[in-house]
């Protein structure tokens, strides 16, 4: 479904992504790892066709993307009706006076016959139904997240883009994000740094490094047992901490032992 | 006694210039000074002057329309002179604040003052934030415009943008100001 060849760019005469080549089938589902400041969320809006690469190429259906590309009327309403991205802050995306006008604009703009079904039945996937009179800025961030991918759900794209979709939401709604994923049919490229909840969101993992390459690509169990592939991306450290523990004595009569013990080993961080 | 860092004094210079131009009412020395301004910008001349058009237009047309409507309402005549110079004063100003910018290294102009420092770096870190996220509005925009956003679309946006703008920097500068108190900066 899309092919990225030899992909570059630089932002302020410093690189953001550096000679990027990975494939992505349809239905596929796959995470963009890395540190922050990696490229992270720059590869997903050259993918967006939002912006063009410095170099090398990316395809989309066989069709090279790029915003010069895109201003060509039919490319331009095939691309973003098949294509959607989430960004980071949702804030960026909604400008609709109400949570249902805003999920209705793509249909509208398409010129869709049945905008007000598909308005109900995204709400109701998404869970937004109660929110559908309330004005976007007035939500909380896992709301306005939740809007924003109805909105994009509405016209029914075949490539999801999501660019740290987990960040704005609490436990609850990751869980429900986890699971409303993977029941998308579509395919889906999701960035996140957030390690234990990577294999949740999907089987593949493209990691891109410090240095702006991609680093890794293939099962993501693969990489998070790799110590140093994991160091190397900078999500993993090593530091010393303590751990607290319980030790029950012989006789179970008496009060359990407690002790510290300090060591140093490799170590991941979810934030 | 030292000689004057360059960004120094063409920040002095840049600020005399200013406040002289500030006092200036007549079109003739207003349009002087544009013609020195353009001149001393050289190349960039052309690119600064459409820029600080665009400014004046932004934020003088409104004031300037108001004005003139009033005028017409109350009195029967447009302020035709009051309109010239108001507005190439702002011209003025605007050209000189660009070319300013352009030519000028504040924090080596700043450099005497750590305080001074500390406020620009604060400004500057905060503009360049804003900017990003404005450029993401756009782009968000973009992105969900399967057909090229008609006028009520973008008005929207940038109404949404403005209104975030405004409230993102407000809590920026709250936040801000609390840091630098709870680090003894205001004592």
């Amino acid at each position: 479904m899309i092919a990225v060849e030899n992909l570059s760019h630089h932002y302020g005469g410093q690189p953001t992504l550096l000679d990027l080549g990975f494939r992505l089938a349809p239905g596929e589902k796959a995470v963009i790892l890395g540190a922050n400041g990696c490229g992270k969320s720059t590869l997903l809006k050259i993918l967006d066709g939002l912006i063009a690469p410095g170099a090398g190429r990316y395809l989309y259906d066989g069709e090279a993307i790029t915003p010069l590309r895109l201003k060509a009327g039919g490319l331009r309403r095939r691309f973003r009706q098949e294509v959607g991205l989430l960004f980071q802050n949702p804030d960026v995306m909604l400008f609709n006076p109400t949570v249902a006008d805003e999920i209705a604009f793509g249909p509208r703009q398409l010129g869709l016959a049945d905008v007000d079904d598909r308005v109900a039945h995204w709400a109701g996937k998404t869970g937004v139904t109660h929110l559908l009179p309330r004005a976007p800025f007035s939500l909380s961030g896992g709301e306005k997240q939740k809007t924003a991918l109805a909105a994009l759900l509405a016209v029914e794209p075949k490539l999801l883009l999501l660019d740290e979709p987990t960040a704005a939401l609490d436990p609850r709604s990751t869980g429900w994000l986890v699971d409303f994923l993977a029941g998308l049919k579509q395919t889906v490229l999701c960035s996140t740094h957030n390690l234990s909840l990577a294999p949740e969101l999907a089987p593949r993992a493209l990691v891109l490094g410090e240095d702006h390459r991609l680093l890794y690509d293939g099962p993501i169990e693969r990489f998070l047992m790799d110590e140093t592939a994991l160091v190397q991306a900078n999500l993993a450290h090593i530091h010393s901490h303590r751990h607290t523990y319980f030790r029950a004595p012989a006789h179970h009569h008496h009060p359990l032992k407690k002790g510290v013990v300090e060591h140093r080993h490799f170590h991941t961080h979810d934030w | 006694m030292p000689a004057l860092p360059v960004d120094r004094a063409r920040l002095i210079a840049y600020l005399t210039a200013l406040v002289t131009f500030s006092f200036l009412t007549s079109p003739l020395w207003l349009g002087a000074g544009l013609a020195a301004v353009l001149a001393l910008a050289g190349r960039q001349g052309p690119r600064l002057l459409r820029r600080a058009l665009l400014a004046t237009l932004a934020f003088s047309g409104a004031a300037s329309a108001t004005y003139a409507a009033l005028s017409w309402w109350t009195q029967h005549r447009l302020p035709l002179d009051w309109l010239l110079a108001a507005n190439l004063r702002v011209l003025l100003m605007a050209l000189l604040t660009f070319l300013f910018i352009a030519r000028v290294n504040l924090f080596r102009a700043l450099d005497f003052s750590r305080r001074l420092t500390f406020l620009l770096t604060l400004a500057v870190s905060q503009s360049l934030g804003l900017r990003r996220t404005l450029d993401d509005f756009r782009l968000g925009l973009h992105s969900r415009a399967i057909r090229p956003a008609g006028l009520k679309a973008r008005y929207r946006a940038a109404a949404r943008a403005a209104a975030w703008l405004l409230d993102r920097a407000l809590a920026n500068a709250h936040e801000s100001a609390q840091a630098l108190q709870s680090r003894g900066f205001f004592k």
